[in-house]
């Protein structure tokens, strides 16, 4: 609203803002983060006593991706809505577009999560990194997604505030960015109700899984938050925003920037090397508009650190932003060719990650949970003393999680990395390396424990502030009628124009942000020299197909990483390192992004089928020390084929060079080659008379075949 | 004369000490910098420039042969002289900006003491104290309006109560972007256009050749190394033990852990699918035999560990442990004398 046109007090119109919605999201928010921090630390705790892995269902391979989607859509997705559904009403003086759309978009958005819950233990997966959910959640996704836009530019629309304030430009940006990601990465055919395949494979997938990958964190963690941030934190200190202008470059900056970053994930992997100086190059150009969130935040508390020394909400954003900037920095440096070549792979990228979920999007969550449930409950926080002491186990609980990490993350990236002088690794065996670091392991999940029993905390004091209030279900407001939009723009700042138009505000930030994506994506995908083919990769028989299901399904590659980098101590430890050619066959990619079990890409053949039978029964026998959990299911269950026609028809369709009709013959391809297995494991004392149909066979059948398409030999000559 | 006027300036003689060293310093820098070949700087003069030759300094990509007294020079000391030179300039400038400053003074001394009603006119007695560089250097960079001072900047709109102030952005900050996004084109050019441009593909060669080299360096220093053709079998304890070390940790998974036998073959009978003299075990040992499950062993094992695991097992000849995998291969009959 213009200050210097003061309304006539008779011309204000009486409406009210919606409590309930932000009341339902809230406790969405407490809960689902409970629920997502204590599976995270179950996850932890399995590193350090595998026993833990009680059931298939509860083995770290699918509980990961639980705590992933748990964390990032569950906890943080939900304390999107709760302030967003607060602060849009309140900047735009007007109440949600529509009740109705508000409890679908809640129940909907609560399905899937549940839906999610459901599946991930079962081992419906896609393997995709926080876009692990099968096709037909993903729609219900997109629908959900769809409806709270609906929801959002209806309000917009009926606004009685002619000018948006930059916590919407930063809305406006997330819904759109979003939707593009989530439906770029879920281009994919189903072969059943719950199984898909991607569009793309190898190279490509893991190209377009990482722009999407790289942006989850951007424009689900980062730029709503940011809105949140711009709303709450002057709110609370009670002092105006440092620099509008800073608001303006940043924002902009930020999500044209963003989106060109996503190769920084596969740096010295089989991307093409120009696609990853972009990563790089982007990424460092992301440093300055990534501070200047935090500088904007930081600086609006000039004059009021005094409130920050005894206002839990304050102090919760304080470190909020300050983690925001230390990861943001982080990343970048992560991103610096020499440093990944350490860092990838290993713990540190865990770390960082958790300073940024931790500390950012955590502590500010909490933050607005602390000021939002007072407020429409109508009373004051139940205990402040509660909430200090929250935020001090949040503070040191993000330290004594991220500090370990950090350590073990050196420490094995070291160990992987040294050579006797005779020429050979110092640490041959990998389970060396990883028994170096059990410690902090454990330390680590100290640290988590610490952070989920702050959560718990939290929780009890917000239970009793709502007791002691009663909830201001509608709450009363007034405003003048929406004011006309000024008929020229001489004088105002630039920027004012877009502000008052929301279209044009939305074009523009597409745009922006698909400038990025499209710009790597497209050469990567049309350009065929940028996958050099190798004549030897031939498509996966139909047992190794149905093995790599199993691979996907059980999850292995949260923890086993299938790309081998051009460095010596890879090529020393694992074979000759992986080439872009190699995985064209690849649907998905299965590349990993974290090695706490050595890499597999050229596994094939290097042990005797009978080894891997006891490596999955029991991986202690043949790997004494070894963390992995024992897959002995993987024994007793009986293959099942039922799909495999529709699975070759569909990567027929998809590309995929199976002879026509081999649909129909793959089953008895499958029996012959499961048969070999069998006799083979028999050979060597593996007593089952069903193990033919067994799915151990299959897995078995994947592994031999992994990464022995080629011959070492380099894939691009000398130039000289 | 000179003791009056720099009592007058406030100047101790902690500043005439520091004078006079940064003199000599300055001295004695010349003539390490002007001792070398002073005859050859039209050589150097008449060179061209090589691109980007300050990175040169640091690259680790060897320089080509580079004729004038620079090449004379060692990286390290072409890097000494360049600060040395900055040094020098910045006491140039300092000695400079010290007698004017000391001149300025004495102007003042005499007005105060010939013409004070000058000195009036100028206004030197209401001028505020100067801020020191840095404070000015940090005002500059953050360029924000003072908080007694924010009314004047309060932007004339509000949201629901939270206004908006038009601070400049924090020059630090646009120095900042403005210097990443310089980066960008040289880190291109770097990595694909430039000299010193290697594809990973080709990194990869050179580490591998480079790492080579080395460790054929090191082995040319350790004298008559193991290999399966000079083996022989070792019979002191230590050996022994040290062998059952590391047979338990990499071999046991395999071959049990008495060696009975598992999903590798029994070790401690009399029969060998791939040889049982210390020369055949050690060369199963290092190579492996992959078409048979067995792991070459040489990325992990030195050929003095090999020697020693191979003779602990050897050492365990007719032990028949308990569960023992029955005899696969040819018979092998130890020599009488095991050397």
């Amino acid at each position: 609203m213009m200050i210097d046109g003061t309304s006539p007090a008779t011309s204000l119109e009486h409406f009210s803002y919606d409590n309930k919605i932000v009341k339902y999201f809230a406790y969405a928010t407490s809960f689902w983060g409970l629920i997502g921090m204590s599976v995270g630390l179950l996850a932890a705790l399995q590193m350090v006593f595998p026993a833990l892995n009680f059931t298939a269902e509860t083995t770290f391979g699918r509980i990961r991706p639980l705590h992933t989607n748990a964390a990032i859509f569950a906890f943080v997705g939900n304390g999107i809505f709760m302030g967003v559904y607060y602060s849009l009403q309140r900047l735009l003086k007007t109440r949600m577009f529509s009740d109705k759309l508000s409890y679908v978009h809640f129940y909907g958005w609560q399905l899937i999560i549940l839906a999610a819950a459901l599946t991930l233990p079962l081992g419906i997966t896609t393997s995709k990194e926080y876009a692990e959910l099968e096709w037909p959640i993903d729609i219900g996704i997109a629908l959900v997604w769809i409806i709270f836009g609906i929801n959002m530019f209806g309000t917009i629309a009926r606004r009685r505030e002619r000018h948006l304030y930059v916590a919407i430009w930063f809305y406006i940006a997330t819904w759109v960015t979003v939707t593009v990601l989530h439906v770029g990465n879920s281009l994919e055919l189903p072969v059943s109700l719950w199984k898909s395949y991607p569009l793309f494979a190898g190279v490509q997938d893991a190209l377009v899984q990482w722009w999407y990958g790289h942006n989850a964190v951007a424009f689900f963690l980062t730029t709503p938050y940011l809105g949140l941030m711009y709303y709450f934190l002057p709110k609370a200190a009670n002092r105006p925003v440092f620099s509008y202008r800073l608001s303006i470059i940043h924002f902009w900056a930020l999500i044209f920037i963003y989106i060109w970053a996503g190769p920084h994930h596969l740096l010295y992997t089989s991307l093409p090397t120009w696609a990853q100086s972009l990563g790089t190059v982007f990424s460092i150009m992301l440093i300055a508009p990534s501070w200047g969130g935090m500088l904007n935040g930081l600086l609006t508390l000039r004059g009021a650190w005094d409130k920050v020394r005894i206002d839990p909400v304050l102090k919760m954003m304080v470190v909020a932003v300050t983690a925001y900037g230390m990861a943001t920095l982080e990343g970048p440096l992560l991103s610096l060719k020499s440093v990944n070549a350490i860092s990838h792979y290993t713990d540190w990228t865990v770390g960082h990650v958790h300073v940024g979920t931790l500390g950012w999007n955590g502590m500010l969550t909490f933050g607005v949970l602390y000021y939002i449930l007072p407020r429409i409950f109508g009373t004051q926080l139940y205990s402040r003393k509660l909430a200090n002491v929250h935020f001090w186990m949040a503070t040191l609980g993000v330290l004594f999680y991220a500090v370990p990490l950090y350590w073990a993350g050196w420490t094995q990236s070291a160990m992987w990395k040294q050579f006797l002088p005779e020429g050979i690794l110092q640490y041959g065996n990998f389970l060396e390396t990883v028994n170096a670091i059990l410690p902090m392991y454990a330390m680590r999940a100290f640290g988590g424990a610490v952070y989920v029993a702050g959560v718990v905390l939290m929780i009890y004091n917000l239970i009793r502030t709502v007791r002691q209030g009663s909830l201001i279900a509608n709450e009363g407001a007034a405003a003048p009628p929406l004011e006309a939009s000024p008929a020229g723009h001489r004088g105002e700042y630039w920027h004012r124009w877009i502000e008052r138009r929301p279209v044009q505000l939305l074009v523009g930030a597409t745009i922006v942000v698909l400038i990025g994506g499209l710009a790597e994506v497209f050469p990567m995908v049309m350009v065929e020299s940028n996958v050099p083919k190798i004549e030897a990769v031939t498509p996966y028989s139909p047992l190794e197909l149905e093995g790599r299901d199993l691979y996907i399904r059980e999850g292995c590659n949260n923890c086993h990483s299938q790309m081998i980098r051009p460095f010596r101590s890879e090529t020393a430890r694992y074979g000759q390192y992986s080439m872009s050619g190699e995985f064209i066959y690849d649907r998905p990619h299965l590349w990993g992004s974290k090695r706490t079990g050595p890499d597999l890409h050229r596994v094939g053949g290097k042990y005797l089928d009978s080894w891997h039978y006891q490596h999955m029964q029991n991986p202690q026998s043949t790997s004494p020390g070894s963390i992995m959990p024992p897959y002995e299911w993987l024994l007793e269950r009986k293959l099942d084929i039922s799909d495999l026609p529709a699975k070759i028809r569909t990567l027929q369709t998809l590309g995929t060079p199976y002879p026509t009709g081999y649909a129909e013959r793959a089953v008895a391809d499958l029996r012959i080659q499961a048969k070999d297995i069998a006799n083979n494991l028999r050979e060597n004392g593996v007593d089952d008379p069903e193990l033919e149909q067994k799915e151990i066979v299959a897995i078995i059948a994947y592994l031999q075949r992994l990464g022995t398409d080629i011959k070492p030999k380099p894939q691009v000559k000398l130039k000289k | 004369m000179a003791k009056y006027l720099l009592q007058d300036a406030g100047i101790n003689w902690l500043a005439i000490l520091a004078l006079l060293t940064f003199v000599i310093v300055f001295t004695l820098a010349l003539i390490m910098v002007f001792a070398r070949r002073k005859d050859s700087y039209r050589d150097v003069a008449q060179q061209p420039l090589k691109d980007s030759y300050l990175l040169l300094l640091l690259a680790p990509a060897p320089s080509p042969p580079y004729p004038g007294p620079l090449a004379s020079m060692s990286e390290l000391e072409l890097f000494a002289a360049f600060v040395m030179v900055l040094v020098i300039l910045l006491g140039l400038w300092s000695l400079l900006d010290l007698s004017f400053k000391l001149m300025a003074l004495q102007r003042e001394r005499l007005l105060r003491k010939y013409h004070p009603e000058q000195l009036q006119e100028v206004g030197l007695e209401q001028l505020e104290p100067t801020k020191a560089w840095w404070q000015r250097l940090y005002e500059r960079m953050t360029d924000a309006v003072p908080i007694e001072e924010e009314a004047a900047i309060v932007l004339n709109h509000e949201y629901d109560g939270v206004r908006e102030l038009d601070n400049n952005l924090p020059p630090w900050w646009t120095g900042l972007f403005y210097v990443t996004i310089a980066i960008a084109p040289v880190y291109v050019y770097f990595v694909h256009f430039s000299d010193f441009a290697l594809s990973p593909a080709e990194a990869y060669d050179v580490e591998m050749t480079l790492a080579e080299a080395k460790v054929q360096a090191y082995l040319k220093t350790q004298e008559n190394s193991v290999d399966e053709n000079n083996v022989v079998l070792l019979e002191e304890a230590d050996a022994i033990d040290a062998g059952q070390m590391i047979f338990s940790a990499k071999c046991s998974p395999c071959h049990g852990k008495a060696a009975e036998g598992g999903i590798g073959p029994n070790l401690t009978d009399e029969y060998w699918l791939h040889g049982g003299s210390v020369n055949d075990v050690f060369r199963t040992i290092k190579n492996g035999v992959p078409e048979k499950g067995m792991i070459p062993w040489k990325n992990e094992l030195r050929p003095r560990d090999i020697q020693e695991v191979a003779s602990y097992i050897l050492s365990l000849q007719s032990t028949n442990p308990a569960n023992g995998k029955e005899p696969e291969g040819e018979r092998y009959i130890a020599e009488a004398t095991s050397k």
